[in-house]
């Protein structure tokens, strides 16, 4: 599949909001793993998985009219149909609560990826896809740790405080703290 | 109800980072949907965000979609097109009425709003009630004044409740609908008889989802004879989870 940095996302909406069936079966081929690597992560269930990310194919054809490129980034679009899905979908799903902090802190740890992938598209482009690295560095490991699981786990801020130990109050404040922190680091 | 608190995000920035994170409780999100729906510069910084945060997602090992599942979405963006396609010559109105963008938006943040107040109201006058859990305002498509709620609650029961008396025309019926996204037509839930709350058994139906949508029809006595809604529509709304 082309790199998240050549596929051209916001030609694909478009093209899907002008009824193009084949941009939706591209945009398919493109995002669908990755899509389903989001999905599955936050919901533990290959088969619901399935389900979501189908649903969030058809929300993407139904409604990439609404989006333009006053909008930015049409992938960000792309995922937020989809994740928004997929944390709904938890309030009819058990899933697992576990803590995993080597897992998590890794798949931000900046000089891992420049080991594993030195030559690709992470580490080349600096000014997007690593930005966030170098900012959620700043960040005490807790307070990372609280970001990811919200973001990569979906965890709920009272399961992140249970499983960290921590009062729910902490947890909302690192996270609140830790948005400011990231946000004026990314500018 | 939560109380705001110290934990209600303030500013814009915060509100649209923990949309992203997905750390605003239900409430926060409906209210900031609805604002997000009106605003090209929130939507913009959502997709940003998003944008950034894909950056550690991105990293996660990519798993194999099976091949059924393209074909799936394939044959679900068919039946969607067949169904605008014959929906259309048959019944125009209806089908621009269903798809009129700018009436869902004021309708599902007048509903919100109804929703919220009735959700308080219910928990404060019956406190015996088990909770609802999800929620709907149905609302007359002229005026939108609100005619039912529909709520469901632990029993596995939908209820349809009258918030005032119905006429129903002689030899006529009202018939209860709804729709989810997704569903190529909607499915009738019964008739509903004057004066009387209408009880649906949950486990008949797929789990009520957010923004589902439910209508109330005027058809002949007995129910429509297609078996999908033919007649004017008396009052319509969309479903919100209450978690």
């Amino acid at each position: 599949m082309p790199s998240v940095t050549t596929f051209d996302y916001e030609n694909a909406l478009v093209c899907c909001a002008g009824g193009n069936r084949r941009a939706l079966m591209q945009l398919y081929e493109q995002e669908a793993p990755r899509l389903l690597a989001v999905v599955m992560r936050i919901l533990q269930n290959r088969p619901l998985a399935e389900d979501i990310v189908h649903d969030a194919f058809i929300k993407i054809w139904q409604n990439a009219d609404r989006y333009h490129k006053g909008l930015g980034s049409a992938r960000g679009w792309i995922y937020t149909v989809a994740r928004n899905l997929a944390l709904n979908a938890l309030k009819y799903s058990q899933r697992q609560v576990l803590a995993e902090p080597d897992f998590l802190l890794d798949l931000c740890d900046k000089q891992v990826l420049d080991n594993e992938h030195p030559d690709d598209e992470f580490a080349s482009d600096v000014f997007t896809q690593a930005s966030l690295d170098v900012c959620l560095d700043h960040l005490e490991n807790e307070r990372k740790l609280c970001v990811l699981h919200a973001y990569v786990d979906g965890y709920t801020q009272d399961e992140i405080a249970k499983l960290l130990g921590k009062p729910l109050g902490t947890v909302k404040s690192w996270i609140k703290r830790s948005l400011a922190a990231l946000k004026e680091c990314l500018q | 109800m939560n109380k705001p608190t110290n934990d209600t995000p303030e500013t814009d920035s915060e509100w649209v980072g923990q949309y992203v994170l997905g750390t605003l409780n239900d409430e926060e999100r409906v209210a900031f949907e609805a604002r997000l729906a009106q605003s090209d510069e929130l939507q913009k910084a959502v997709n940003q965000w998003q944008e950034h945060f894909l950056s550690i997602t991105d990293r996660l090992v990519p798993l194999t979609a099976p091949q059924p599942l393209s074909a799936r979405i394939e044959r679900s963006v068919d039946a969607l097109e067949s169904a605008t396609q014959t929906k259309a010559p048959a019944s125009t109105k209806l089908g621009l009425f269903w798809q009129n963008l700018a009436l869902w938006r004021g309708l599902s943040t007048a509903c919100f709003v109804v929703a919220v107040f009735f959700a308080v109201q219910l928990q404060t006058v019956q406190p015996t009630m088990s909770d609802p859990t999800y929620i709907a305002v149905l609302v007359a498509p002229e005026n939108k004044t609100p005619g039912w709620v529909i709520q469901t609650s632990q029993a596995r029961q939908m209820q349809l409740v009258p918030l005032a008396a119905i006429e129903i025309p002689a030899g006529k019926a009202l018939q209860f609908w709804t729709k989810a996204e997704g569903w190529d037509a909607p499915v009738s839930l019964g008739l509903v008889k004057k004066g009387e709350t209408l009880n649906i058994a949950l486990d008949k139906l797929p789990p009520l989802t957010d923004n589902q949508l439910f209508e109330l029809t005027l058809e002949q006595e007995g129910g429509s004879p297609t078996g999908k809604p033919t007649g004017p529509i008396q009052s319509i709304g969309r479903g919100t989870i209450m978690l």
